[in-house]
């Protein structure tokens, strides 16, 4: 190593310290440049596209299953029966937020648009349980049952009509029967159909109808709120 | 007549380094035989991370293994995302619009300045200096800011799919990002004053870990790590896939600026031209990009024919390659992943005979590993 | 010390009485207090500013939770390390393990005590003092080898040894590059080395400027002892990315606390000494404080000292947040091939310089020419 290599190399270890320096001297002088936003306090505005906790309107979904089953990671949970007019009811919706990984995949497959993300993204909890999110709020078990007694009222209720439409067409002749079909066949539905409309229409809770009567119903959930 | 080093025998020392430790990247491991601060040998020990991930890919379907490839190099799941896409689409012929593949160009390039910007940042900060890595966490907020506007994530993103991507492009996403890129096209001089051509950085790296060409072959580094050994080997060029071929760009090799080729401060100076180049093809592709749809139309219940294909792209940390096989069910028969940074680890025991302890990192980080690729 | 308790029993007629060695010894733990309430209050909120720095230069905004902008921070980082479980690893070797922490900063403290922080504020005027103060931060690589060893962990040995090795290699262009201000004093004491910076030349009269030589050796001096106290581009005892956190890594709690006020305290010693030996010392520009009454003048010489000496510790902790670190052997390369060099090569420059014009610097030269 040569004299002159010696202090090139010393000059430029002056060199590009000094130019370092002065890069983050700038910096550190520019109040300007401070980019942190102060997080409790300032919070920046997540974007429309935003992945946060999944949010599922129960009242429009229709327990199709395909969030379920493209979920890459098994945490949607749903539970549903057949309800007396033919149309699944939900019995439980669960979300493990602790397991989700925020793909969307389930999101693009819901074909109601019902499911959701939320802007949401704050969650600490000691407690692995409060990572699940339910979305029925009732006892599985209980709408279970309310359901199989609306199908089991609306199957005897159908049974009755049947029963009653055969008396009756053994009663008139065949040609009156005929035209009086659709009338009675609408009224012997009734009882089972405003129960029914209630619980789809009901955008909160989204308790399929009680086995009480509908208008008791009706009134429980808007104490529901 | 014995030597003084003779007369006091001295022991070899044997350090776990890793897998907690700072600057190994993740949860690798490193067993360090020592002479005092001199490594006899250094054995890498993989596999604190090993999710089976090539398992899962066979037990779920095509389109579900898409948020996992996400976890294959978390810093750059744009890439592991279209690579799986574009190896799913060759498999089963799927013709993609010409506007998702634009978009995925555009995607996989951000991604890999901002996966460039982290091995910087970290292989700076394992260096010593800190201050360069909070500027290119800086620089890679903006970038995460851009991919939570396109698909609202910011650190996995699972944009692509099968047939195309999961949504266009947001209103005025293409303005942003030319913002962005008039913004950090100048900040890239900035890191070269600030660290790269320092003085005390430049002696930390040059003639450390040299690769030669002929071992970088032999070894089957791919990506950066190649193409610091001077081969100038790129899959977006020399394979070409996607929309690259109308897009220009040089393929930057290392040049032994400081010393031999090969060295460290060749595998980042390679780094931080291609964020350079990145800068490029992004300018290219904006200006290119047309208009229509972006997802191809793919049944729902996808079943790609029964067959076996093996497709290979340019992901930051080198070649990340999907083989799969088919038996025209929904889900593969088998999957593999072929990954650069788990290829690299070969390399490692070699390289780092006779280093210094401090080298070591120097190598890990000059490497750019990371841990979820090699593990998978 | 004594003169100052004899000059006390004489002018207070109350303890008139007193015997002579009681006032004395009063004396000397009373300015051992002060002087250790400034190195902690100085350890605190130098790690406090030492992050604020790093904050700015980060384009953060640092620690600003604790009291008004944060400064309160340190308050809260203390109780935390107080409150901290004390953890000694089981295979350690206890007596050393818990000595070390005390020695390092025993180390760094008692350079405190001949620091010229005022006119007469000085704890103790020594006539060796630069000296001693050499002596006694060496002691430092006792604590911090003892560290090492004594954790019975490799990452902490290694780092011992890597302080041992730097911190002995550094001390010989430290030592070389001060040589220029005693030479030019023509003592050893650090009174009479600020004393021959005055002058109503202003700055002129400050070594910085008294020869081209001097003006070197100050920047040598200032790089040999940021290597000396483990600042940053010569970190590497306790290089966090290769050697974890080095010796003091099985350290927690209060004795974690002692090697951070250590570090702290050397950062001061070594930016007083730059200032006392270099930058003027207590020498207001100027002006002449030692003409001022003697509350005022201690006051005024006071404030000056520190603030050219906190103005030291900032570039120490600007070129901390920019550099990356040396490996160990360039380290070495570093002490031995450039700045010992270096420094001998500049010792001469000025050794002659003083022959040759009679211990005059170039501005009393160009004042003399002038008339």
């Amino acid at each position: 190593m040569g004299l002159k290599q010696y202090i090139a190399d010393i000059v430029e270890a002056v060199v590009t310290t000094a130019k370092g320096m002065r890069i983050t001297a700038r910096y550190g002088v520019d109040a300007k440049e401070e980019i942190t936003q102060q997080y409790p306090e300032v919070r920046r505005e997540p974007s429309e596209r935003f992945r946060g906790f999944l949010h599922n309107d129960i009242a429009r979904c229709t327990s199709c299953t395909m969030c379920v089953k493209v979920c890459p990671v098994d945490c949607i949970s749903l539970e549903a029966v057949r309800g007396a007019d033919k149309k699944m009811v939900l019995a439980s919706y669960d979300i493990n937020i602790g397991r989700c990984m925020y793909c969307g995949l389930c999101v693009e497959a819901c074909p109601t648009k019902c499911l959701t993300h939320t802007s949401g993204y704050e969650k600490a909890s000691v407690d692995r349980g409060e990572l699940i999110l339910h979305f029925v709020h009732e006892d599985p078990a209980e709408i279970k049952a309310r359901v199989a007694k609306q199908v089991a009222e609306a199957a005897a209720k159908a049974a009755e009509a049947a029963k009653a439409a055969e008396a009756a067409k053994a009663a008139e002749s065949p040609k009156m029967t005929e035209s009086l079909r659709p009338g009675k066949a609408e009224g012997s539905i009734v009882p089972a159909a405003p129960a029914f409309a209630a619980a789809v229409g009901n955008p909160g809770g989204g308790n399929p109808g009680g086995p009480k009567a509908p208008d008791a119903a009706k009134e429980e959930w808007e104490k529901k709120g | 007549m014995t030597t003084p080093a003779e007369a006091l025998p001295t022991q070899e020392m044997l350090i776990n380094m890793g897998p907690q430790h700072p600057s190994t990247h993740g949860v690798l491991r490193v067993l360090l035989r020592t002479d005092g601060e001199v490594v006899v040998n250094a054995k890498p020990d993989v596999g604190y991370l090993h999710r089976a991930l090539e398992k899962i890919g066979e037990r779920v379907t095509y389109a579900q293994f898409m948020p996992f490839t996400d976890r294959l190099d978390y810093l750059a799941s744009m890439n592991c995302n279209c690579a799986w896409a574009w190896a799913v689409e060759k498999l089963a012929g799927i013709e993609v619009p010409e506007r998702a593949e634009y978009i995925r160009v555009i995607v996989a390039e951000l991604n890999r300045i901002s996966s460039h910007l982290i091995a910087f940042g970290s292989f700076t900060a394992d260096m010593g200096a800190f201050t360069p890595f909070l500027y290119s966490i800086r620089e890679r907020e903006r970038v995460n800011d851009l991919f939570e506007e396109i698909c609202g994530n910011r650190l996995t993103y699972n944009f692509a799919r099968i047939g195309g991507v999961s949504a266009d492009l947001p209103q005025g996403f293409l303005e942003k990002t030319k913002e962005f890129l008039d913004y950090f096209e100048p900040k890239i001089p900035e890191y070269n004053n600030l660290i790269s051509y320092n003085k005390i950085f430049l002696h930390r790296l040059a003639n450390v870990a040299v690769v030669t060409a002929e071992e970088a072959v032999a070894y089957g580094l791919t990506g950066p790590n190649l193409r610091g050994s001077g081969v100038a080997f790129d899959l977006r060029r020399d394979e070409p896939y996607s929309v690259y071929p109308k897009l220009e760009f040089n393929v930057c090799v290392g040049t032994g600026e400081r010393g031999q080729v090969g060295d460290c401060f060749d595998r980042y100076m390679v780094r931080i031209n291609e964020m350079r180049e990145s800068v490029k093809i992004l300018r290219q592709a904006i200006a290119q990009i047309p208009e229509g749809p972006v997802l191809a139309k793919v049944p729902r219940l996808f079943k790609p024919p029964a067959g076996e294909v093996y497709f290979r792209s340019e992901c930051p940390r080198g070649e990340t390659g999907f083989y799969v096989i088919s038996d025209g069910t929904v889900n593969p028969y088998r999957l593999k992943i072929r990954t650069g940074s788990f290829v690299t680890m070969n390399v490692f025991e070699k390289v780092t005979k006779g280093l210094m302890i401090a080298d070591i990192v120097a190598v890990i980080g000059s490497f750019d590993i990371i841990l979820p690729e090699i593990d998978r | 010390m004594e003169a100052l308790a004899r000059s006390l029993v004489s002018a207070v007629p109350a303890i008139a009485g007193v015997p002579l060695w009681t006032v004395t010894l009063l004396m000397m733990v009373l300015s051992a207090a002060v002087l250790l309430a400034f190195a902690l209050t100085f350890g605190g909120l130098g790690s406090y500013v030492l992050r604020k720095v790093a904050g700015d230069i980060q384009v953060r905004i640092g620690p600003n939770r604790v009291g008004p902008y944060g400064l309160l921070q340190f308050l809260a980082d203390g109780a935390k390390l107080l409150l901290k479980e004390d953890i000694i690893p089981a295979k350690a070797d206890r007596f050393l393990f818990i000595l070390a922490p005390y020695l390092v900063f025993v180390g760094s403290f008692a350079a405190f005590v001949v620091l010229p922080f005022g006119v007469g504020l000085t704890a103790s005027d020594l006539n060796i003092g630069v000296y001693y103060v050499m002596a006694v931060t060496s002691l430092v690589v006792v604590g911090i080898l003892m560290a090492g060893w004594a954790s019975n962990n490799k990452w902490a040995l290694l780092g011992g040894m890597r302080a041992a090795a730097q911190i002995v290699s550094y001390e010989i262009p430290v030592g070389m590059a001060i040589m220029p201000a005693v030479l030019i004093a023509g003592s050893l004491s650090l009174q009479d080395i600020v004393r021959s910076q005055g002058g109503l030349l202003g700055i002129f009269g400050w070594n910085l400027f008294h020869n081209p030589f001097t003006f070197f050796s100050f920047f040598l001096y200032f790089t040999a002892a940021q290597a000396e106290t483990n600042q940053t581009p010569f970190d590497i005892p306790e290089a966090e990315s290769e050697l974890v956190s080095g010796y003091n890594v099985e350290y927690s709690g209060i004795r974690y606390a002692f090697f951070f006020l250590a570090e702290f305290g050397d950062m001061f010693v070594v930016a007083a000494l730059a200032t006392a030996c270099f930058l003027g010392g207590w020498h207001v520009p100027f002006f002449r404080a030692e003409a001022l009454p003697a509350l005022w003048g201690n006051l005024l010489s006071l404030a000056v000292f520190l603030i050219k000496a906190f103005a030291l510790v900032l570039v120490m902790m600007w070129v901390r947040w920019t550099l990356p670190r040396l490996r160990v052997d360039q380290l070495m390369r570093m002490s031995w091939k450039y700045l010992v060099p270096l420094t001998f090569v500049n010792l001469l420059g000025v050794s002659l310089w003083l022959l040759i014009f009679k211990g005059k610097g170039i501005p009393a030269l160009i004042a003399s020419l002038i008339g």
